[in-house]
């Protein structure tokens, strides 16, 4: 209903319209921006059809990279489900567990201690860090192209992240699927000295933020690409469910950890970074300024880290050890680097120590499914941009 | 000997010099980007990495040969060749030394500008040829901004033509090692003039921020998306001889050429072709690339009013400054 | 002109990074050192007595999400240095190259049998050469260094507080139809 209000509104194309069935005649070209292509960010399709450089159409294909997740979880028992979700948004994992388990823990009924929900609270936010350089760097690698300044940046920001997967390493022994979340809280506590390596690592990456603008948000040619492209407005943006700082580019005030806070957030300020136009270079600069927000949370989070167990509940020592009776939902959502990850769980699966059905609410399918609305008008480098600037990641698209 | 002889002779010399600097260049040029990255670019095969280049060649000539189905084989073919032969051919009229040049023709700058635009022809060719969608809009894109970028590169060029009075190229630098270098002196029509040529000759060359036609991250990449093996061999080095050249040409035509004390004019001329070459990719690895219409409008709007104003300085220069400007 | 200068700007900080020491660590001459926790292969060492601590209790086979723990009992026999009687295992497989890393083997072990090494294993040339036997197994307890995580430790940190009185589930049941009723 509101789509055809939203298009009409926009007196733009309507993109579920076929173009040629408005003009048979156009001489319009079909490219397959196919799922190898070295700037999809995976494996993901659009086909764009082309009058000359211009898109006029852009339809967005998606399930090149399902595994059948949801289903396996069905198989697997609630013990044993963490580490497959590590995989689905593969560039911040901690998030994804922080999820699933929380809302194990609201099926359980189970409090996690304090300490439990602070270091989650911190680990989240340091993911949130590494994940936006990593958009960063991929972002400008799109912009400029391989050969040139955009790897310069993307080498800049890989230095950097690699510092936050040796505080990962620290703390869980693996740099990138930690499987450190469990149910009732963490599996691993912090090392001595971790929060001197933290705060060591954090100075550094501060000190870099402003080279990183200089290279782009602050750089006319950046500035050139990404300004006044891909325009999402606030209410197309809420209509088709897009969270996270695609979201707040647009204008809308909506962030999880300060309107629904979980974790250690509710005893910590945060404050989100908006912006009002909507463009790629708004959610450019949101995701800059959320890495010093996340820098000064961090901070915050090791400051105000009290002592104390690390979980709730009792540990891992047998696959069945979890027993959900039937009749039992919930849907818990977390503010991740991308949006709103939300799991949803029905208790009660044949054998009971399964969940009867695991669904993860993923924001990137939302953030794709802005393709066929803002992608029609621009270039086909402008389609690259704007791509690049939904920060998709297909492993949480597809599943 | 006659002129034939002389050219052929000294032109097998140059070009295959030439040819063992795009060796050299590469590795340079990768050297350069690793520092610039924070990282250390090859450094395993030979001594600090200095056979890379000879690896990565004998390693593409060894990859098959593939043409697509229904490309157009004779263009497909022919346009790598092309390429190389056009970047190498400018270069017979560039003076290594005061006596070191292929041909020494009186419209030595005529000729380069006419060569360099023949370039367009295999990038345009390969593009069309090989019957992809990426290749032809790289094409496409090839063509509008090489025929474009053609209006600065030859106004700019104009300005140490009208300076030195001739068209020879050594003409050219033999003014310049007389009198100054165009870059340093008239600061007003020189120096911006070299900027404005920098600025061509690297959307000629289509280097970043001026690379759309093949622009890896949008069009896989672009002209040469459907070559492999030997040819593909031949794109890549016709790249880098083409901004080699090109280089050269700026050194002569700005910089002095083998202009210079206490050395040799040959080691002049190589490291004045050395450091614009270093410029090039220092602007490469640290610029984004524009997008079509933002580098139309840049060509158009600002570089062709801003070298035609050049001309039109350099031509007041000569004619009302006492001495003529030497 | 502000393309210029903003340009120069990004040239300026490519030519200062040029100058700086780069972060590459020339692998394999020089190798970074890992984390104590870093988990990178596996390993079944012995236990205090000198044999082979694993007991064969089908734990880590069991927890594992991608199945790729295989091992065969041996049933209780006498024990030929201590004489008591306790199991063994003929055979332990573990597939490297399905496992996913997650470390609830190690978490699941009470008797501190399967551990993780901080050493990867060499890359090979067939898929038989990342499946890890007893041998191979017996043998990197050995030679690689093990990782910090053992069975009992982990579970030991993770016991939750005692005497915390659990609060009421917050969820409200809801009729939902569970599996093979009324489809």
């Amino acid at each position: 209903m509101s789509v055809q209000i939203q298009s009409a509104v926009r007196a733009g194309i309507d993109p579920h319209l076929s173009p040629r069935s408005l003009d048979p005649e156009a001489d319009l070209m079909l490219l397959h921006f196919g799922p190898q292509h070295p700037s999809t960010h995976g494996v993901f399709r659009m086909d764009l059809l082309l009058d000359g450089e211009i898109v006029v159409k852009a339809t967005p294909y998606v399930g090149y990279l399902h595994r059948a997740v949801e289903k396996l979880c069905e198989k697997l028992t609630y013990a044993q489900v963490t580490p497959i979700v590590d995989k689905n948004d593969y560039v911040a994992p901690m998030t994804n567990e922080q999820a699933l388990n929380m809302a194990f823990e609201r099926l359980l009924g189970i409090e996690v201690p304090r300490r439990a929900r602070w270091m989650r609270t911190i680990f989240a936010e340091l993911q949130r860090i590494a994940s936006h350089l990593l958009w960063l760097g991929t972002f400008t690698l799109d912009l400029g192209g391989a050969l040139g300044g955009g790897t310069t940046l993307f080498m800049h920001a890989f230095r950097e992240r690699e510092s936050i997967l040796d505080l990962f390493e620290d703390v869980s022994g693996a740099r990138f699927h930690y499987n450190t979340h469990t149910i009732g809280g963490n599996r691993h506590d912090i090392p001595a000295g971790w929060d001197d390596k933290v705060k060591a690592a954090l100075a550094v990456i501060e000190a870099r933020i402003p080279e990183y603008e200089a290279m782009s948000v602050a750089n006319s040619i950046f500035v050139a690409r990404t300004r006044r492209i891909g325009v999402l407005s606030g209410e197309l943006a809420l209509e088709l469910g897009i969270t996270g700082p695609n979201l707040r580019a647009s204008g809308v005030d909506h962030d999880l950890r300060r309107d629904a806070p979980y974790g250690a957030y509710d005893e910590l300020t945060v404050r989100p970074c908006v912006a009002s136009e909507g463009d790629c270079l708004a959610r450019a600069r949101v995701r800059v300024d959320e890495m010093r927000e996340s820098i000064r949370l961090v901070r915050d989070g090791l400051a105000g880290l009290p002592e104390g167990p690390i979980c709730g509940y009792k540990p891992v020592r047998q696959p069945t050890q979890v027993k959900v009776t039937a009749g039992s939902q919930v849907y818990v959502a977390i503010e991740t680097p991308r949006g709103e990850l939300g799991t949803f769980v029905v208790g009660g699966g044949e054998p009971p120590t399964s969940p009867h059905r695991l669904k993860i609410r993923s924001p990137s399918l939302h953030a794709l499914s802005a393709i066929p609305y803002i992608l029609p008008g621009h270039t086909v480098s402008d389609a690259v941009a704007i791509l690049g600037s939904l920060d998709p990641i297909m492993g949480e698209v597809d599943r | 000997m006659n002129a034939l002889a002389h050219g052929a002779a000294y032109g097998a010399v140059i070009a295959t010099v030439l040819l063992a600097m795009v060796a050299l260049a590469i590795w340079f040029e990768r050297k350069l980007a690793g520092r610039m990255q924070s990282r250390l670019g090859p450094t395993m095969v030979g001594p600090v990495g200095l056979l890379q280049p000879i690896a990565d060649v004998l390693k593409l000539l060894q990859k098959e040969d593939i043409v697509p189905a229904d490309a157009d084989r004779g263009l497909f073919n022919v346009a790598p060749v092309l390429a190389v032969l056009v970047s190498l051919g400018a270069a017979a009229v560039v003076p290594f030394a005061p006596s070191t040049i292929a041909a020494d023709l009186d419209v030595g700058v005529l000729y380069v500008l006419a060569i360099g635009g023949l370039m367009v022809i295999p990038t345009f060719a390969a593009g069309w040829a090989s019957n992809n969608k990426f290749a032809l809009l790289g094409g496409m894109r090839a063509v509008a901004q090489s025929v474009s970028y053609g209006v600065p590169l030859v106004l700019a060029t104009l300005v140490p033509v009208i300076l030195a009075g001739t068209m020879s190229l050594s003409g050219i630098v033999a003014w310049q090692s007389q009198h100054h270098w165009f870059a340093v002196w008239p600061v007003l029509p020189g120096l911006p003039a070299f900027f404005v040529f920098f600025l061509a000759l690297l959307a000629e060359s289509n280097r970043i921020p001026f690379d759309i036609p093949e622009a890896e991250s949008e069009l896989v990449a672009g002209v040469t998306t459907e070559y492999t093996g030997a040819k593909f061999t031949l794109f890549y080095m016709a790249e880098y001889l083409h901004t080699l050249v090109g280089s050269a040409v700026a050194a002569a035509l700005f910089f002095g050429g083998w202009d210079g004390p206490f050395a040799p004019g040959l080691f002049w001329m190589v490291g004045k072709t050395l450091a614009l070459f270093a410029s090039v990719y220092w602007v490469r690895w640290s610029l984004l690339r524009f997008r079509a219409d933002q580098l139309m409008e840049l060509c158009w709007k600002r570089l062709t009013p801003l070298s035609v104003a050049l001309v039109l300085l350099a031509a007041a220069w000569v004619q009302f400054v006492p001495g003529g400007g030497k | 002109m502000g393309h210029v200068l903003d340009a120069l700007r990004a040239m300026g900080t490519t030519l200062v990074t040029a100058f700086r020491k780069p972060t590459t660590v020339e692998f394999p001459k020089v190798v970074r050192p890992r984390a104590e926790r870093y988990r990178a292969s596996f390993a079944l060492p012995d236990d205090e007595h000198g044999e082979l601590a694993c007991i064969g209790c089908l734990a880590c086979e069991r927890i594992c999400p991608s199945y790729v723990i295989k091992m065969k009992p041996t049933g209780k026999i006498e024990s030929p240095v201590t004489g008591k009687k306790r199991q063994y295992v003929d055979a332990f497989v573990l597939d490297l190259s399905a496992c996913i890393g997650c470390e609830l083997c190690i978490q699941v072990c009470n008797s501190d049998a399967i551990r993780m090494t901080r050493e990867p294993e060499v890359p090979g040339f067939s898929r038989e050469d990342l499946v890890l036997d007893l041998e191979r197994l017996r043998a990197n307890a050995r030679e690689k260094t093990m990782s910090w995580g053992k069975g009992s430790e982990l579970q030991e940190r993770q016991e939750p507080p005692k005497a915390e009185k659990k609060p009421k589930p917050e969820v409200a049941p809801v009729a939902v139809p569970v599996a093979g009723e009324a489809r």
